[in-house]
């Protein structure tokens, strides 16, 4: 059953004299479970397309459907409401608010939600501790190392319940150690909770876990090859 | 949550965030302190005034203010002075004959209006007498025959001193020109030098008898309330039951004591609205920095689905929060200060003489009601809002996917 259904998608930025076609009439289809890395080398539109797959940008042409629904089509506080509850984002430099403690980066996601405090204290402790964070709940951002920030932005993505998370380049940061930490959990969730994912990376111990790898280039797609 | 991150915010970059607050603070501890060193002055003035002048209502008779006529009295004073007794709201009364003349020594004539007061009952309503000092002299406690009382002032332009004698000369109930001379036994200050070198103070029991004004006649009655603010209403009611005298409240009287309460209310308005509009100013720059770095951190806060109404609360609440904290500690600072010099009073005998040729004391004492800290308070609050507005939408206007690119 597909989550992400992707079909003729552009996205072409005319702020210079010659205009750059970052993504170029890409379709692609990304079933429930899957564990998907997008690849290709810097420029070729990756993040535009992880953009536009998470409603952040506007495609020029074509669609994106998430579960039947057209998000091109929703108003700018339709999306930002469909993005909550709908898609789990993680960011190459963790983007936890600085001012928060891993817990409340976490919980603040669910009161978005408006979530019962009883469930939101209890997930909250749930998914930190899923990533190994079960001793660092009340620790801040700038009191964890970059791993645990980026473990921190995994149990948020995941807070909401969301129908898939968009990782783009979650590695970008990290020492192997931490990489490969940090893998092994997201494989875990996907394999046991069956969560969807999809990374935009360059980093190969990323492909090297993906069960499907998507390659573009120039803002299209070369190669879609699924890894048994 | 929302009031958890503006606040925690606020504290991210300490020392601009303490500048900010300092800044506030001083503004608002020189905008109060200021307003209420004005306010002390102007309610000093008009309690002067209430303590030495003219009370709080006064009763003549309609044309006797005209020219202090000699004739125009008030008849029936003791049954009038009776029944307004029974008035609710009425602490005293007395009654005083009021005519101009002149005050004469072997140096100096000088133009005076001479009163003509009940020393006991004079004392109910006024309190000149608590400003004669022990060396110079009282306010009729003895029983000398034509004693006088005069101020420091009018002493020392006709040159002469406690015990002296000067003559005063004016014209009688009949319109014949009389006089007679006077003893000083009390010497009198108050703080406003020009009244006092325009009034002088005699016995009504010697004074009528030179006057010749029949028995139980005045020029006016003064009356003293319990609230100086409900002397317009007691007045109407006075008027009412004494049609044939002229009954006016301490605004009529005297409109620039008016004027003063009224107008300091508003002067300190616009003076904290000037300081705080600067305030707002300077808090409109801060938080436009701040929004400028933390546009990516406000990027994702939109990614991952925040709404802009919430957004838009985040960064209203820190402004506000950053601007009610520097308000609160000015607010104290401010309050700690108007108390102390409220007590012990702020000396400025350096420039005596030109404040009390204007009628305000050298020393003053501020003072500030309650409400106004409450007022500067919601002041705050609503400009807190409004400087958070053009911020805020700088803030929702980002894309976040443009956001979330930035370094």
């Amino acid at each position: 059953m597909s989550v992400i259904k992707i079909s003729n998608l552009t996205k072409t930025y005319k702020e210079t004299q010659v205009p750059v076609h970052a993504v170029n009439g890409i379709s692609l289809t990304i079933d429930r479970g899957e564990f998907t890395a997008i690849v290709g080398p810097s420029g070729c539109g990756k993040t535009t397309l992880m953009n536009m797959i998470g409603g952040l940008e506007v495609p020029t042409s074509g669609n994106v459907e998430i579960n039947g629904v057209e998000i091109s089509k929703l108003k700018s506080n339709e999306l930002i409401n469909y993005r909550l509850h709908n898609i789990g984002f993680i960011f190459q430099s963790y983007n936890l608010i600085p001012v928060l403690t891993a817990k409340e980066n976490v919980e603040f996601i669910m009161q978005l939600q408006k979530k019962t405090k009883d469930k939101t204290e209890q997930r909250t402790v749930q998914l930190l501790q899923s990533v190994g964070l079960g001793n660092k709940i009340n620790s801040k951002p700038n009191q964890m190392s970059g791993g645990e920030q980026q473990r921190v932005a995994v149990a948020r993505a995941l807070a909401s319940k969301p129908q898939f998370v968009l990782a783009d380049e979650p590695t970008a940061n990290l020492d192997s150690k931490a990489t490969s930490q940090l893998l092994d959990i997201m494989k875990n969730l996907n394999k046991e909770e069956n969560i969807t994912f999809l990374f935009a990376t360059h980093d190969q111990r990323v492909v090297d876990k993906a069960k499907r790898v998507v390659t573009l280039e120039d803002g299209k797609v070369v190669s879609d090859k699924v890894i048994i | 949550m929302l009031f958890k991150i503006a606040w925690r915010n606020i504290w991210r970059s300490k020392l601009r965030s303490t500048v900010v607050i300092f800044a506030i603070t001083s503004g608002l501890v020189g905008g109060l302190g200021a307003s209420a060193w004005m306010n002390g002055m102007a309610k000093q003035r008009v309690k002067n005034s209430f303590d030495y002048q003219i009370a709080n209502i006064q009763l003549h008779n309609p044309n006797f203010a005209v020219n202090l006529d000699v004739k125009k009295t008030i008849d029936s004073v003791s049954q009038k002075i009776a029944a307004i007794k029974q008035i609710e709201g009425i602490k005293a009364v007395t009654e005083r004959l009021k005519i101009s003349g002149m005050a004469s020594t072997a140096n100096k004539n000088l133009g005076v209006t001479i009163i003509g007061v009940n020393p006991k009952r004079e004392k109910e309503v006024f309190t000149l007498y608590k400003t004669i000092d022990a060396a110079s002299g009282n306010f009729f406690n003895s029983q000398t025959k034509n004693g006088i009382v005069i101020s420091k002032e009018l002493a020392k332009k006709l040159k002469v001193k406690l015990h002296a004698k000067i003559v005063l000369t004016f014209q009688d109930f009949n319109g014949e020109l009389t006089g007679a001379a006077f003893k000083i036994i009390g010497l009198f200050k108050t703080s406003d030098s020009n009244w006092d070198k325009s009034n002088v103070f005699v016995k009504n029991t010697n004074f009528r008898s030179i006057l010749g004004v029949p028995a139980n006649e005045y020029h006016e009655i003064d009356i003293t309330l319990n609230d100086f603010e409900k002397a317009p209403e007691i007045s109407k009611i006075i008027q009412q039951k004494f049609p044939k005298v002229l009954s006016e409240d301490w605004k009529q009287i005297d409109p620039y004591n008016s004027l003063l309460n009224n107008f300091m209310g508003v002067m300190m308005g616009v003076f904290m609205l000037i300081i705080l509009g600067a305030m707002g100013f300077g808090l409109v720059n801060t938080m436009l920095m701040v929004i400028l770095e933390r546009i990516k951190e406000l990027g994702m806060l939109m990614a991952i689905g925040l709404s802009k109404r919430k957004l838009f609360i985040i960064i209203m609440l820190e402004t506000t929060m950053l601007s009610l904290v520097g308000a609160f500690i000015g607010e104290l600072i401010s309050m700690f200060l108007i108390r102390y010099f409220g007590a012990v009073g702020i000396n400025l005998t350096s420039m005596q003489q030109g404040l009390e040729s204007v009628g305000y004391s050298a020393i003053t004492y501020p003072s500030l009601e309650f409400i106004r800290y409450v007022q500067i308070t919601i002041m705050v609050i609503i400009i807190g809002v409004l400087a958070s507005i053009y911020p805020a939408f700088k803030a929702l206007k980002l894309n976040p996917a443009e956001a979330l690119r930035t370094t």
